[in-house]
């Protein structure tokens, strides 16, 4: 640094230099190559993300379930008032 | 709606091939940048290669808020990452035959390198917050209050670390 040369000046100039530094050849390709890795979902997140889809059949399935056993319930119980009153009318 | 904020639109939605776009065009300015504050362009781009993945996570995860603009927001990652990689790890040898795109004007990019390694070198005394501070107000061309909002301090700390750079670098100057 001269002895007339500011702290700013410096620092300007140096600025103004360097303004020509550029990423190396490829470094866009290297970046996108990272992001895509990046992107790219794990074994476990695959699994995670094919099960999602099987969320909703499951639930219909279990909200069927449900009626069916209540419907099951009624009709034993059914049956087993039937079977009650026809013992006591013998 | 620039380019740069389409494209993270793009991205948000799930193309994430839009994320070239953002690449291409912030790169250039955030390797120069990294480059002035790490002292090297080969870890500077690093710093911006682990910058750029971690923007992606934090678009796909829907984390980036867009309270500033893409390009304040990516040059806080940058910065962040600078200061952090540059406190922490061994400086990489600078590599002499770092290949550049022909398309480029050779001679003013060897140049900038050398005006790389002086800034360097005359900033080498600073802590890292200070010389990012620096860099960002006299190099960059930021005001205080965008220094502030790229480095998540208030402006009283940023007007602090450069009053104490400018008086190490004067200290220096006096030195025999």
């Amino acid at each position: 640094m001269t002895d007339l040369e500011d702290i700013d000046q410096r620092l300007a100039r140096l600025g103004r230099k360097t303004e020509a530094l550029r990423p190396s050849a490829g470094f866009s390709a290297r970046v996108m190559s990272a992001v895509t890795a990046e992107a790219a979902p794990s074994l476990l997140e695959n699994a995670w993300f094919s099960s999602r889809r099987l969320v909703p059949v499951a639930a219909i399935a279990a909200a069927l379930s449900v009626v069916w056993a209540v419907q099951v319930d009624r009709s034993v119980d059914d049956e087993l008032a039937t079977s009650y009153a026809s013992v006591e009318l013998e | 709606m620039d380019t740069l904020e389409k494209a993270v639109d793009r991205v948000l939605s799930g193309d994430s091939a839009a994320f070239q776009q953002i690449v291409d065009a912030t790169s250039v300015r955030l390797v120069r940048l990294g480059a002035r504050i790490m002292g090297n362009q080969a870890d500077a781009e690093d710093v911006v290669q682990e910058a750029y993945v971690k923007a992606f996570r934090a678009l796909k995860a829907g984390e980036f808020d867009r309270r500033s603009s893409t390009a304040t927001w990516l040059y806080r990652i940058v910065v962040n990452g600078a200061i952090d990689a540059k406190r922490s790890r061994t400086r990489r040898a600078e590599q002499s035959d770092l290949q550049i795109d022909p398309s480029w004007d050779g001679a003013a990019f060897a140049e900038a390198r050398l005006a790389l390694s002086e800034l360097d070198d005359w900033l080498a005394m600073l802590p890292t917050d200070q010389r990012a501070v620096l860099v960002l107000q006299s190099v960059e061309g930021l005001n205080n209050t965008e220094i502030a909002r790229v480095m998540g301090v208030s402006e009283g700390a940023v007007e602090q670390r450069l009053v104490r750079a400018r008086a190490a670098l004067r200290q220096r100057r006096q030195l025999p």
